[in-house]
């Protein structure tokens, strides 16, 4: 090769780098993304397709699905305003191995003997793929006879700083991100959100930035500049992004952290929240700021004000550890207290997380699981309380 | 549709048509949106949260890569693509033609052969290197005009008794024309002038075959190697690449002293071409059908043909390549690598074949991907590969036989995977084959010993298959069932993509069956 024609090629190169390079960014790219979308869209539709055959062949060969146990709670998990109003308890569970695989819930209403009405999950903010609108699991829920609760997460930091130019670099945009949301800097992301809610048009819980008066935990917390106006605005914001996009089938769960002070001046209002939230969980010995709580010691405090709200309540995340006090014990109380002084908690969903290391170095387990006792206990209450036949 | 049955066209003089500057702009943003994709396709491919069981992740990334970077060299290799100018040969110039024959190869073929050469018009001398101790061969030459050398009992097959032949004979430059390959009158005269610039020490001339309809094995094994003598060669022409192939390469004789004769072993070819690389000589490659041979046409000297190359192959890479490192040129250093590892794809075709099967029966899953993320993010890949692909076959030598997405040589090549992974073991522990030329002709063969490994490989398929579905009606818990199934669909695809290929190998081997005749 003659060092002229290198040259040449180099030359070509450039000329072409150059050429394909303005040609990208003046329509090809749009173009590429809007075809790209809706290559996807077709893509998801026909797995869902095939997903649901996959699943009528199995109900054929079974005689059975899952969702004939739900069947008597139909009406009410298949209609929003029926759970905007719930005249029972519902319960449901949220299990560590969720979205990724059913393995754990399995072998938890398996270990149970229940089925649970309610399917937790968590889905945080960002531009994966696991972060967009979870519809394939939200439609296997649906098909499974329950109903969905996402616990939404606005982790603003998990966006992708190459794709989104005009969003503060990652440093700077935990500082006051509820007053962004808000403003509508993230509508990018929470308008096709909600458009997807809508698609799939079944009810579902949406728990959105829970905890949110919690200062030692999630980046939305008072930390980092979030007013409770700041809050209650992009709730708001958030709530009306969905109404715009006609997703009257989300339940909206407003749910704040109960132990720690001022929650009350985090809510949004009655017309913007359908039920009222809080976790449970008993972190027992575990570490220097926890001690062994019953359940009536954590909820005692706050119910007044929560009552005061006129909202069906639900227990998010209902559990605890075995250090420090007997697990058989904490659930005795917990379901006496349920039966007895706390009437307008109408769904407890368990935590199922064996492997939690949000708090700790080493894995700890909140499954009711852990303990034969208290697994032959709950599912008797289960059994007892729940509408369903065996 | 042109036919490979009308003689008079199959034997015809073809050459590629020349390269226009607005194609190599077509190529070049071709090529640029092709690496474009790869690195979309890379950056969401690396992603950590992929990585699900960390083993197979890295076996399968190695094995997509493998395949994507080989894809990129050839694109690289393809913006290269260059012809030589037709140059006529200048008189006087003193040629010889070798031949070899060996026992077991049939006599009609070198009556052709022979009558063929002798038609050659540049004047030249055709030598045929017999050890076949036959006395009808040497009546033979004598009636066709050539010189017979009985050469019997040298070592080194082939090239040793070109190497003989060497010492024997005094032309400057040495045309080694396989038997099997009917040459056309104008061959040294598109090949000579080439020769006027001292350094280039040899010039090869494109190999295509007339028997390509045979069979599907035939039609399969000449599809190989269209793209190969078109755009490929003539990239590596353009890149200073260009290698001896074995048959119908014409070497100046002082290239070939210069490297002690003709290399020994069963990739002598490469071997050759590598050597006389290193000593400095250039080489040409000459895109036209001046010659057309047999390929091989049944299945069991296909893969005879594949396992001696994939042997031969993974030789030159681990003993030949190092000691020639040093004198080849950048850009040749990367393409003898590229030809010595050709056969590793042996190895990622057992990664593929193996990672659905550890899904659906032991549940192990590589990566945490989603498949239709995967399908999306490969899919610019995918269209770049087969655009360049398609485009490239306007540089095909003979266009209107040779065109088309060669899926006959694609399912050949990856049925053929467990004798690359033979040669690549065999290398590995030294163990030698046996040099046998490639078959001439056509033979039936014994259907069960062919059929083994594709039949288990589709029934281990089919038992996975089953033991799945059965799993997933009966006895998996209905939510995990019904939010994997994409995973398994994915998985269910590759198995069946896996037996296909087996599927054809297994035909194949139908098609050669010894039929019982009454």
């Amino acid at each position: 090769m003659t060092p002229r024609r290198t040259y040449r090629i180099a030359f070509f190169a450039l000329g072409w780098l150059i050429a394909l390079g303005i040609l990208f960014q003046f329509g090809f790219k749009s173009v590429f993304v809007k075809v790209y979308a809706g290559i996807a869209d077709g893509l998801s539709r026909v797995q869902q397709a095939v997903s649901d055959a996959e699943g009528r062949a199995l109900t054929r060969a079974r005689h059975t699905s899952r969702s004939d146990y739900l069947q008597p709670l139909a009406p009410t998990l298949r209609s929003a305003d029926a759970l905007r109003a719930p005249t029972g308890m519902l319960f449901g569970a949220y299990d560590g191995l969720l979205p990724r695989s059913f393995a754990g819930f399995e072998k938890f209403e398996e270990g149970l003997d229940f089925r649970f009405p309610i399917v937790s999950f968590y889905v945080a903010w960002g531009d994966k793929p696991e972060q967009q609108f979870p519809a394939r699991m939200v439609e296997t829920i649906d098909r499974m006879g329950s109903v969905p609760m996402v616990t939404w997460e606005p982790w603003v930091v998990d966006f992708d700083t190459s794709r989104r130019t005009n969003l503060p670099p990652r440093a700077e945009r935990e500082y006051a991100s509820l007053a962004a949301i808000a403003r509508g800097e993230y509508d990018f992301y929470v308008v096709p959100w909600a458009a997807a809610a809508a698609r799939y048009g079944k009810p579902m819980f949406l728990r959105f930035a829970h905890e949110m008066n919690d200062p030692y935990r999630y980046p939305w917390g008072p930390q980092n500049g979030n007013r409770p106006e700041d809050f209650i605005a992009a709730w708001k914001h958030v709530h009306q992004v969905f109404q715009k996009m006609s997703a009257a089938n989300v339940l909206w769960v407003w749910s704040p952290h109960i132990s720690m002070p001022w929650f009350e001046y985090y809510y949004p209002g009655p017309e913007w929240v359908d039920w009222v939230g809080f976790g449970v969980l008993n972190y027992g010995s575990v570490a220097t700021w926890s001690r062994w709580w019953s359940f009536h010691q954590i909820v005692e405090k706050s119910y007044p004000a929560l009552l005061a709200l006129k909202k069906p309540l639900v227990i998010c995340e209902f559990g605890t550890l075995s250090y420090g006090g007997d697990i058989l014990e904490w659930y005795k109380q917990a379901f006496y207290h349920l039966d007895h002084t706390y009437g307008r908690v109408q769904a407890v969903v368990f935590f199922n997380q064996s492997q939690d290391t949000t708090m700790s170095a080493y894995p700890l387990d909140w499954s009711v699981l852990a303990e034969r006792r208290a697994t032959a206990f709950v599912a008797g209450e289960l059994a007892r309380k729940s509408v369903l036949e065996r | 549709m042109p036919s490979w049955s009308d003689v008079s066209e199959v034997f015809r003089h073809r050459r590629a048509k020349p390269v226009e500057t607005w194609e190599r702009w077509v190529l070049g943003a071709l090529v640029f949106l092709g690496l474009q994709s790869v690195v979309y396709l890379a950056w969401w491919w690396f992603r950590l949260e992929h990585v699900q069981d960390l083993v197979l992740f890295a076996l399968l990334s190695l094995a997509t890569w493998y395949g994507i970077f080989r894809m990129m060299v050839g694109w690289y290799n393809a913006f290269h693509i260059e012809q030589p100018a037709p140059r006529p040969a200048p008189e006087g110039l003193s040629v010889a033609i070798f031949t070899t024959s060996s026992p077991g190869e049939p006599y009609e073929m070198f009556v052709r052969t022979l009558a063929a050469a002798r038609e050659i018009r540049y004047p030249h001398t055709t030598y045929l290197l017999d050890d076949t101790r036959d006395p009808r061969f040497a009546e033979l030459a004598a009636e066709m005009g050539a010189v017979h050398l009985e050469l019997v009992g040298l070592p080194g097959a082939k090239a040793g008794k070109i190497n003989a032949a060497l010492g024997a004979t005094k032309e400057d430059f040495v045309l080694v024309l396989d038997p099997d390959h009917v040459p056309l009158p104008e061959l040294l005269d598109r090949v000579l002038g080439h020769f006027d610039d001292p350094r280039i020490g040899f010039v090869q001339v494109s190999q295509a075959y007339y028997n390509a309809g045979e069979s599907f094995v035939a039609r399969g094994a000449a599809e190989q190697t269209f793209a190969y003598y078109g755009p490929i060669l003539q990239g590596m022409h353009g890149t200073g690449t260009a290698v001896a192939v074995g048959a119908n390469c014409t070497f100046r004789r002082k290239a070939l002293e210069s490297i002690g004769g003709h290399g020994i072993g069963l990739a002598e070819d490469l071997v050759t071409s590598i050597r006389i690389h290193a000593k400095g000589w250039t080489s040409v490659y000459v895109p036209e059908v001046v010659t057309r041979g047999l390929v091989p046409s049944d299945l069991s000297s296909y893969l005879k043909q594949q396992l001696k190359w994939s042997r031969g192959v993974h030789e030159v890479l681990f003993q030949e390549y190092p000691h020639a490192f040093r004198g080849l040129t950048g850009y040749q250093r990367i393409s003898y690598l590229m030809i010595g590892t050709y056969f590793l794809g042996g190895l990622t075709s057992l990664i593929y074949f193996a990672i659905p099967l550890l899904y659906l029966l032991f549940g192990r899953q590589p990566a945490a991907m989603i498949l239709s993320e995967y399908l999306l993010h490969a899919l610019p890949v995918g269209l770049c590969g087969i655009a360049v692909y398609l485009f490239l076959q306007r540089w095909l030598c003979d266009p209107a036989r040779e065109r088309g997405v060669h899926w006959r040589g694609t399912l050949l090549k990856i049925g053929a995977f467990s004798v690359y992974l033979e040669g690549l073991v065999l290398a590995v522990l030294g163990v030698a084959v046996p040099y046998i030329p490639t078959a001439k002709e056509r033979r039936a063969a014994r259907f069960w010993p062919l059929a083994r490994l594709p039949l288990l490989v589709i029934a281990l398929s089919a038992a996975a298959t089953l033991w799945t579905a059965y799993r997933r009606l009966f006895v998996v818990p209905e939510p995990e069932v019904r939010i994997s199934t994409e995973v398994t669909l994915g998985m269910l695809g590759f198995l069946v993509l896996n037996s296909i290929f087996m599927g054809a190998r297994l035909y194949a081997a139908w098609q050669d069956r010894v039929r019982r005749t009454r």
